[in-house]
């Protein structure tokens, strides 16, 4: 039986694998993720340039504003892009204004003209001219550095000292004291993390967990409609049968994750090799930036159980997810009907998916920290909350024992309904028939 | 040797078997009969333990039927039962290995039968591509794979042209001689009567008849007389027991009787009359016999 075992499950994974739709999806796949990391390299290869500069023509008619403005721009992209080069280039512009919306009309279109004039003996007046609308950021930074000019001029007119002056511009420092002493302040990062790493993670998940759920209920369900089911039945036990679905289904997951792995790193040796940035700042700077703070941070400490509990929690759902599958095929008579079942899994998958997303918002209410405990939800929602430091390993450590419980009553009581269901091929009293063989233990 | 002894099986209130018993020897054919919804593919399914039996007992060599010996058993469906995203030689690796055979003992096997049926082309086609003949052959063809010590056949001979009823005959009878069991299921009476020596007829799943076709013949009283020369139809309708004539044309005549006794009062009458040229007593068929059998027992 144990050889019968091996062959169903080698089969299945062979009907999977060994198809060439198998070898498209993969090369699409591997196209897409080698082609997300290097998106600005493909973007610049059509004409994009990330590293082309805005020119912005100060046309100032008060000729005292130039080193203030570019000051203030160059310091607020500095904070704003944490130091990673300038975005504009500010040209002291001694043209007239009509002779530069020429200019722009005709040659450059993504210039762009910054007017400052005197209005008054304590007042200046400002005009931002472009060919067509402005990136948000672009003119946010361009108006705080009018704003800015505006305040030292005004400032100036008043006749401060220079020591009011700086007392007036400098920045104020922000000391920062959180009381709960289990909270520290790299733990405000966290949410950011839930924002931008969690979903990278989390995705995957999402798509082999649809993955496996349909593998398993078609597998079944083709056996099941095309009568083979009972040959194979006569041969093998049902729980050998359903056994050998779930493992090789459960294979096929991991052989995908490992092959989605594999296809990242060839994306960011791509990257490397077309002379990107770092290999942490791949999937764009903001990602990398985030893992940094991940790895070099508290959170350092954090992550090592996490990946472990979470690596632990996502196995037994995904086994969890292909039993509660495997037992719905089995009731179903047609493929139209699995599809109709499989409906509730996906909003599970989902509703666990915001979750664990939004789990930031719900300020580790108590209501959400009941629901990291639900089976299929807590492999992503536990591991978010754990993030937050909303809930400790003990709570993450429930949630795999709840799983395993799970587990448990689903092989116990699921196989009971699968020896049925297989066999069976009328719906007319079909939920009758389920609840019935839940009871009966032979 | 195959037992069956008074199975009986409840789906819910419905009694879809009652109280069945017959068995099946080395070499022997047996034929299940009734028409649908009799019992039979119910009395299969629990032979292949795909069914659990409200009571009863089904043994193989004295051993209760359960996966340590199925793999001696051979067992085709009424409806088919192959994957059809396969192809005939994938088909008969998976069905033979769960079955446990080598694959190079499948293949060898799959060569020879692929050979005998005259569908070697078919080899390496998915069977969806395969017409319902041939589809049906395939399934034949995995159901003996394994030469089985006990074979089960629902209906194997639909969807089946005349020649090739004859091909799926000889490989039959083949395997009764090397002294696998066969039960066998059709709707077609001539071919239940040219293999099988014992059967049950089933109705509503009870046995209405069972035993040896010989004796059941024999037990089986009513008869025909085909006679042809110058007869008057009159005398003949007189005696006692002749329940019917049938004119057959202008000469010959096919009487019912109640019973064999009555066969000599015919032939009294029938030897004092001038020019007979035929007096032949029909033995009944099966067919006769099966209607006959069911009938009453809906009349009951």
């Amino acid at each position: 039986m144990k050889n019968k075992l091996k062959f169903l499950i080698s089969t299945s994974l062979k009907k999977k694998t060994k198809t060439k739709w198998f070898m498209v999806a993969n090369v699409v796949l591997a196209l897409l993720v080698i082609g997300i990391i290097n998106i600005d390299s493909i973007i610049t290869f059509f004409g994009g340039d990330f590293n082309e500069k805005i020119k912005v023509y100060l046309v100032d008619e008060t000729d005292t504003f130039y080193d203030d403005f570019s000051e203030y721009v160059e310091l607020v992209e500095k904070d704003l892009y944490d130091g990673d080069g300038s975005h504009f280039e500010i040209v002291d512009s001694d043209k007239s204004i009509d002779e530069l919306k020429k200019l722009i009309k005709e040659d450059e279109k993504e210039s762009v003209i910054v007017n400052i004039y005197n209005k008054d003996d304590s007042e200046i007046g400002s005009k931002l001219i472009s060919f067509s609308t402005m990136d948000t950021m672009d003119y946010q930074i361009l108006s705080s550095a009018i704003m800015q000019v505006s305040n030292i001029y005004t400032i100036s007119s008043l006749g401060l000292t220079e020591e009011q002056y700086s007392k007036l511009i400098n920045p104020i420092e922000i000391e920062r004291e959180i009381m709960d002493e289990d909270i520290n302040d790299e733990d405000e990062n966290t949410n950011m993390i839930m924002t931008t790493v969690f979903p990278v993670v989390i995705l995957p998940f999402f798509m082999l967990t649809i993955f496996l759920v349909q593998f398993i209920g078609s597998e079944i369900n083709d056996e099941k409609s095309t009568r083979s089911m009972e040959i194979i039945i006569s041969n093998v036990s049902p729980k050998v049968h359903f056994a050998a679905k779930v493992i090789a289904n459960n294979l096929f997951v991991l052989i995908q994750s490992i092959l989605l792995v594999f296809y990242s790193i060839i994306g960011f040796l791509v990257r490397k090799g077309l002379g990107g940035d770092s290999i942490m700042n791949g999937l764009g700077s903001e990602v990398g930036k985030t893992l940094k703070t991940l790895t070099t941070g508290s959170m350092g400490d954090k992550l090592v159980p996490i990946i472990i509990l979470t690596f632990i929690l996502m196995v037994l759902t995904f086994i969890a997810y292909s039993l509660i599958a495997g037992i719905l095929a089995s009731m179903t008579t047609n493929p139209e009907d699995f599809q109709q079942l499989q409906t509730p899994i996906v909003i599970v998958l989902l509703l666990g998916y915001y979750l664990s997303i939004m789990a930031g918002m719900f300020k580790g209410s108590l209501f959400i920290k009941i629901l990291s405990f639900v089976p299929l939800i807590s492999a992503v929602l536990s591991p978010s909350l754990f993030v937050l430091g909303q809930i400790g390993i003990i709570e993450i450590t429930i949630s795999i024992l709840i799983m395993f419980a799970t587990l448990y009553l689903l092989v116990k009581y699921g196989l009971r309904i699968y020896k049925v269901g297989i066999l069976n091929y009328s719906s007319t009293g079909m939920w009758k028939k389920m609840f019935k063989s839940v009871k009966n233990k032979d | 040797m195959l037992r069956v002894e008074n199975v009986t099986k409840y789906y819910g209130n419905f009694k879809a078997l009652d109280d069945l018993s017959f068995d099946v020897k080395e070499g022997e054919i047996f034929g299940l009969l009734g028409v649908n919804g009799a019992g039979k593919t119910t009395t299969f399914r629990i032979i292949m333990g795909l069914l659990e039996k409200t009571s009863g007992k089904v043994t193989l060599d004295d051993k209760p039927i359960d996966y340590s010996v199925t793999d001696n058993i051979g067992f085709l469906t009424e409806e088919r039962s192959l994957l059809t995203k396969l192809t005939v030689r994938e088909q008969a690796i998976y069905f033979g290995t769960l079955k446990g055979m080598s694959e190079d003992k499948i293949l060898e096997r799959l060569d020879y039968l692929l050979n005998k049926f005259d569908i070697m082309d078919y080899k390496d086609k998915k069977i969806k591509e395969l017409s319902k003949g041939n589809q049906q052959k395939i399934q034949f063809i995995t159901a003996i794979l394994n030469e089985p010590k006990l074979l089960i056949l629902d209906e194997p001979f639909s969807g089946l042209d005349p020649f090739n009823i004859e091909l799926f005959k000889d490989e039959i009878m083949e395997l009764s001689k090397k002294g696998s069991m066969i039960i066998f299921s059709s709707h077609r009476m001539d071919h239940v009567e040219l293999f099988c020596k014992k059967l049950v007829i089933l109705v509503n799943g009870k046995t209405v008849l069972k035993g040896n076709i010989k004796d059941i013949k024999e037990q089986y009283r009513k008869k025909n007389i085909v006679l042809k020369g110058n007869i008057d139809i009159k005398k003949i309708e007189d005696i006692k027991g002749v329940e019917k004539i049938i004119q057959k044309s202008d000469d010959e005549i096919e009487v019912i009787i109640s019973s064999s006794d009555v066969v000599d009062d015919v032939f009294k009458y029938v030897s004092k009359c001038k020019n007979v040229t035929k007096f032949i007593v029909e033995e009944p068929s099966l067919n006769d016999i099966f209607i006959s059998k069911v009938g009453e027992s809906y009349e009951k």
